[in-house]
């Protein structure tokens, strides 16, 4: 067990393995995506009361369900940077970051774009649109941290810190806000637990978007640790001689 | 004679030491309290002077004021420490971090985060706060702004050695804020609404409670890094 | 690349070794400062740290005071590893960086009440006897930044009179020294080292120690 774990940290063993995985990533991957947005966007009937707006759920869903998932990931992998000093650790924390903040981003424009149609605005102080909108602004806080410090090692452990921080802050966040919503406007609310209702046309497509998008930011997240990889081994002989037999 | 310092000692030695500097510097004293004074200001001459609609907003008007005040006096924690080499002297004490840098937050707070509460009633009368909510208002800042400064105290702590820090510190630093923030106006709210007083203060004292325990140890994490 | 040498050949072998580091290896912006660096340290020893600039001298202080964690290898507190002993070690050492530590708006004693509580009680009366030792007499009570830098300096050089440490890790003491500072400060390293303790200092002084050891880093 500790021998795979201080194999896995090597950067070159997890380029390597990574690759050979990417295909049986990819193409499930593509499948999926292509069966379930043809599926919502054709096949799924409109829904009573939304019409055809009930297809961006398709989207938003997904990707809000996965934002949830990005400072959990990076506190692990600071930790693992903290404790064990795993160089890749922090590689994968590096490059989660922006991508999260372009998830939740998505999550965000996607729930405001269905919003618009099902709320008549925009922009509603929604409990879950609020705490999405603060975890956008600490992960904002993660990359610019990371950005200001040139110092690769200190930006890794400061980033560390601030993860785990932010991940126990996110959970407080997401406490406090509900709260503060159910006092103030119990908004229009739509929850996996309306959906669980409809029949297995409206949901299946939904839990094969879910998947694709999972496999999706799997695979954005290994290719870009395999280019920081790239970056950051750029001087060791493994990486001069893949570089040169291309 | 030269015995070996207790913790408790060298902690007594850290919080005077920050006080006396902070009377020293009595700009560094007197400038977020006066921000505070101003930004609470701002708010009737930018919204409306009505004292009915002041009335309904000057609890937040009084708590993100006294965020922002806080985390203009921020700044100043650990940066002359860390530019003259005392930071340097204090990670190399034999006691734990954890304690030396709790003092320096207690003195932190105590200059900066205690004189916005004492003259919030004076603040929230201005701004024609109703009756029923002075006490509430008054405790929730007390049990509020050391929250706050204890969670500044890690954003100042990651960025203390940056030289253009002001605007990272915000972007950090005032996510991290919004629980209490929602704690404390949701109190006074509630307390308007008649919810007894209670359960929403034991919320907050257990906000105080988790950022006095952890974090320290956050901030003491991140004070090695960026001396390193 | 590095050479260790020891100028005296007085060494006691009855003296324990206070403090040593084994392959050392530290690298800073894909520039590798020192590798298989070794060095040991007896008690009553002095050792000298030399290199040109850039060199990684301040780099391996900070190194041995744990002030800087990006290194490999082992350093060993009288044969224990340090990260066992911390407590310890902290409470023997003294380090005197190139930012000494002194407020600025404090006054010399407030300073020294202050840094010398970190580590051990010490009485006013001693602290106003050690600024009289390091020439700073009258200048007890007012505040540092009227002070100039090498009385500053001296303000820092007046803890490794209160201490009790062991080991003295100073970088670069005597820049800012005038000619009778250096002398005074080259006294006291000699009877710290005389007494049992021991030194690591950079500087490209010559120095007239009892048992000297030279590192060089290139």
């Amino acid at each position: 067990m500790w021998l795979w774990f201080s194999k896995l940290g090597s950067p070159k063993w997890f380029y390597e393995l990574s690759g050979r995985w990417l295909p049986w990533l990819v193409i499930p991957m593509a499948l999926l995506l292509i069966v379930g947005i043809v599926w919502a966007l054709l096949f799924v009937p409109p829904d009573y009361q939304q019409g055809n707006t009930i297809r961006i759920m398709y989207i938003h869903v997904p990707f809000a369900s996965i934002s949830l998932a990005f400072f959990p990931l990076m506190a692990v992998a600071g930790t693992i940077t903290l404790v064990w000093r795993m160089k890749l650790a922090d590689m994968v924390a590096k490059q989660a970051a922006p991508l999260g903040a372009w998830f939740t981003a998505l999550a965000l424009a996607s729930g405001s774009i269905w919003g618009s149609d099902i709320w008549g605005t925009w922009w509603i102080w929604d409990g879950r649109l609020t705490s999405m909108l603060l975890q956008f602004f600490l992960l904002i806080g993660v990359i610019s941290l990371r950005s200001a410090l040139e110092d690769t090692d200190a930006a890794a452990k400061a980033c560390a810190v601030l993860s785990i921080v932010g991940c126990i802050n996110v959970f407080v966040i997401k406490f406090s806000v509900d709260w503060w919503n159910t006092l103030h406007q119990p908004a229009g609310d739509f929850s996996l637990s309306d959906e669980a209702a409809n029949p297995p046309e409206v949901w299946v497509p939904l839990v094969i978007m879910i998947v694709a998008i999972y496999l999706f930011f799997a695979v954005s997240l290994i290719l870009s640790t395999r280019n920081e990889i790239l970056q950051r081994e750029r001087r060791a002989q493994w990486v001069q001689e893949l570089v040169e037999g291309h | 004679m030269n015995q070996q310092a207790t913790t408790g000692q060298a902690f007594r030695a850290t919080l005077k030491r920050d006080l006396i500097i902070a009377y020293k510097r009595k700009n560094d004293l007197v400038n977020p309290f006066m921000f505070f004074l101003i930004v609470a200001t701002l708010f009737p001459i930018g919204i409306s002077p009505g004292p009915d609609r002041l009335g309904e907003i000057a609890a937040g008007v009084l708590w993100i004021s006294a965020l922002l005040a806080s985390l203009l006096a921020m700044d100043n924690l650990y940066r002359s420490d860390y530019e003259d080499g005392s930071l340097e002297q204090l990670l190399l004490s034999p006691h734990p971090l954890y304690f030396l840098v709790l003092a320096k937050n207690i003195s932190h707070w105590l200059v900066s985060g205690l004189p916005v509460v004492l003259v919030s009633p004076l603040i929230a009368y201005m701004l024609n706060l109703p009756d029923a909510a002075y006490a509430a208002l008054f405790i929730t800042l007390l049990l509020g702004t050391p929250v706050l400064s204890l969670l500044g105290s890690i954003g100042v702590a990651l960025t203390v050695g940056l030289g253009s820090r002001g605007l990272i510190l915000a972007v950090i630093t005032l996510p991290l804020s919004v629980p209490v923030l929602i704690a404390g106006t949701l109190t006074v709210q509630e307390t308007l609404n008649g919810a007894s007083l209670g359960g929403y203060l034991a919320i907050m004292g257990a906000m105080l409670l988790a950022a006095l325990t952890l974090a320290p140890l956050a901030s003491s994490a991140a004070l090695r890094i960026s001396v390193n | 690349m590095v050479a260790v040498e020891t100028e005296s050949g007085l060494a006691e072998t009855s003296r324990l070794t206070m403090l040593n580091g084994e392959s050392l290896f530290c690298e800073r912006d894909d520039r590798v400062l020192f590798e298989n660096l070794d060095f040991s340290l007896r008690e009553g020893q002095v050792l000298q740290i030399k290199g040109s600039n850039g060199s990684g001298k301040t780099t391996l202080l900070r190194i041995l005071c744990g002030l800087n964690d990006s290194y490999e290898g082992k350093i060993f507190w009288y044969g224990d590893p340090i990260e066992e002993k911390v407590e310890q070690y902290y409470s023997s050492l003294i380090y005197i960086g190139h930012r000494v530590g002194v407020n600025k708006v404090l006054t010399p004693v407030e300073n020294l009440r202050w840094s010398c509580s970190l580590q051990q009680q010490v009485a006013d009366e001693e602290i106003y006897a050690a600024l009289a030792k390091v020439g700073l007499r009258g200048f007890e009570e007012s505040q540092c930044f009227t002070l100039s830098a090498g009385q500053q300096q001296r303000v820092s050089l007046a803890k490794l009179l209160l201490s009790h440490a062991k080991l003295w890790v100073l970088d670069e003491p005597f820049t800012t020294l005038d000619a009778s500072g250096v002398k005074q400060l080259e006294g006291w390293l000699r009877d710290h080292a005389d007494k049992g303790g021991a030194v690591m200092v950079t500087t490209h002084h010559s120095l007239s120690v009892t048992d000297l050891q030279m590192l060089d880093l290139g």
